[in-house]
């Protein structure tokens, strides 16, 4: 396995089978006189803002600290990894994550209240 | 017959993408200054096209990836944060200028200015996706569409001459303008081969569920669809040429436009043309605020999929109701539909190289395509749209400020 073709930017899959994100970052542990290994996998705007440019990461943490808000960092243990093979599958709840707190929102105070948003077609597929 | 129903998605992705207002302002406006001159430019970014949406097609079928999954997860976020920021900008203006054209097609038949429309059409093409599940939304635009071929019935009504037509396929330079000649060249190609359209259309293979079973499928619906786009707008040049030429309209304001078919099939012409324009105008608002959807949903990894419920895909369904909110405020303060056209295709050239590029490099990754990736065939094809894209984004600006 090549972490930065086969897990760095994959579809990550839950539990369910539910989207939950791009891998975004992967953390690795430095061992003493051990090769290094992988601790954890990490999502979120914080880790994207990082690979485009540390400073905007320190720029979105400040922004985000005068708004007094705090987001937990959206990590999956490498243990919780299940399979690497065109997407990563993690022993995981999407719907548990800190990054979910968007979706929730959104779906609780913007699409639901609107009429029709819980018609689903799913079943009419042809 | 459950194949010849695959072709809707064909249909829609040309209407909607082929078809837009882009397409039918600059085609026309060929044909009011060139005559049938240009039909080689057509015929060009048709074939440019058709590559371009098979290959989109097929990742999609062999890989269940869509292109913008397999563009970030091939060359990273940070890369691809450059074609997705600069693709929803453009999308934005381009989705703000379709809006535009269906309500053109609403003032051309009612009389009242375009701008009272754009709020009613946003809700409208709000309502069709919102309530629509996605083979709602192909079937209605693919049937609605066919209202297009009006076009190509204006054309032969006009008995345009069959030696002219047919010199149009060879290039030529003419005698006058060569500046504008090229400029409006260009902006034909940019309005043919819009990176919405080849984004979208993976996403629809990914939506019908098509796998290694449907490429020869992929290769027909692509072929049949682009090609059903292209000899509409074919008709739209050549019904231009044979009206407004001789009148010495050059369509430099959109209340000349509907003359072109009025002037061939009398006062029904007037009404289709106006039906023809709102109808492929409202398939692009469609399909590039579905796209739009798509392709950040794709961008960030969330569930995507206008089958299901909004509220289980709410960042999904927030993004194109944001974008068709935002997009009709740009109709809102534009004071002319037309002029944002031609702007937003001259940006879609400028950053057409952006996709392509890296597009035609994920098409020979055997990761993705395995023992389909690109033959001898698409990768000539390839290399010649590559080189193209990269040469007309070189020379958008300077021939839009000698040309345009």
């Amino acid at each position: 396995m090549d972490l930065l073709l086969d897990v760095l930017d994959q579809q990550l899959i839950d539990k369910h089978g539910r989207k939950a994100g791009k891998i975004d970052g992967i953390a690795l542990e430095l061992r003493e006189g051990k090769p290094p290994r992988v601790a954890y996998l990490e999502m979120g705007t914080d880790v994207l803002a990082r690979r485009i440019s540390p400073r905007l990461e320190r720029w979105l943490q400040a922004l985000r600290a005068r708004m007094g808000r705090e987001v937990a960092p959206f990590h999956v243990p490498w243990s919780k990894v299940k399979k690497v093979h065109l997407t990563v599958d993690a022993d995981i709840d999407a719907s548990k994550e800190p990054s979910y707190h968007v979706e929730r929102w959104l779906a609780q105070h913007v699409i639901g209240p609107i009429p029709g948003s819980e018609i689903d077609h799913q079943r009419g597929k042809r | 017959m459950k194949n010849i129903l695959k072709v809707a998605l064909g249909i829609l992705t040309s209407i909607g993408g082929f078809l837009d207002v882009g397409a039918i302002a600059t085609t026309a406006q060929a044909g009011a200054v060139f005559g049938p001159r240009l039909l080689w430019v057509l015929a060009f970014s048709t074939l440019c096209v058709i590559f371009l949406v098979e290959m989109s097609g097929r990742l999609a079928a062999v890989s269940k990836h869509t292109l913008a999954d397999a563009l970030r997860e091939r060359f990273g976020f940070r890369f691809f944060i450059l074609p997705y920021a600069s693709e929803m900008i453009v999308d934005l203006l381009v989705l703000g200028a379709e809006i535009g054209g269906v309500c053109l097609a609403l003032q051309f038949v009612t009389g009242i200015a375009f701008r009272w429309f754009a709020l009613p059409v946003a809700l409208l093409v709000w309502l069709f996706l919102w309530l629509g599940s996605f083979s709602f939304v192909e079937d209605a635009t693919a049937i609605l569409g066919l209202v297009t071929i009006a076009f190509v019935i204006g054309a032969i009504r006009m008995k345009p001459g069959l030696h002219a037509v047919a010199a149009g396929f060879v290039p030529s330079l003419p005698p006058h303008d060569r500046p504008q000649y090229w400029y409006i060249a260009l902006s034909i190609i940019g309005a043919v081969i819009s990176p919405y359209l080849i984004y979208f259309y993976s996403s629809g293979a990914v939506e019908d569920e098509w796998t290694v079973k449907d490429l020869r499928v992929n290769r027909f619906v692509a072929t049949i669809g682009m090609g059903f786009g292209s000899v509409v707008a074919m008709g739209v040049m050549v019904v231009a040429a044979a009206t407004l030429l001789p009148a010495g309209i050059a369509l430099d304001r959109y209340e000349q436009a509907p003359l072109m078919l009025s002037r061939s099939l009398g006062l029904a012409g007037f009404y289709l043309f106006a039906a023809s324009l709102g109808i492929a105008c409202f398939g692009a608002c469609v399909e590039s605020a579905l796209a739009m959807a798509y392709l950040t949903a794709q961008t960030f990894g969330w569930n995507w999929g206008e089958s299901v419920a909004p509220k289980h895909n709410a960042r999904f369904a927030s993004v194109y109701t944001g974008a068709i909110l935002l997009a009709a405020c740009v109709t809102l303060v534009v004071s002319d539909p037309l002029k944002l056209t031609l702007f937003s295709m001259a940006l879609t050239v400028v950053i057409l190289p952006l996709l392509l590029v890296p597009m035609i490099m994920l098409m020979n990754d055997g990761n993705f395509l395995k023992q389909h990736r690109n033959g001898p065939l698409s990768n000539f094809m390839g290399i010649v749209i590559v080189v193209t894209a990269i040469l007309l984004s070189i020379l958008a600006i300077p021939l839009q400020i000698l040309g345009g």
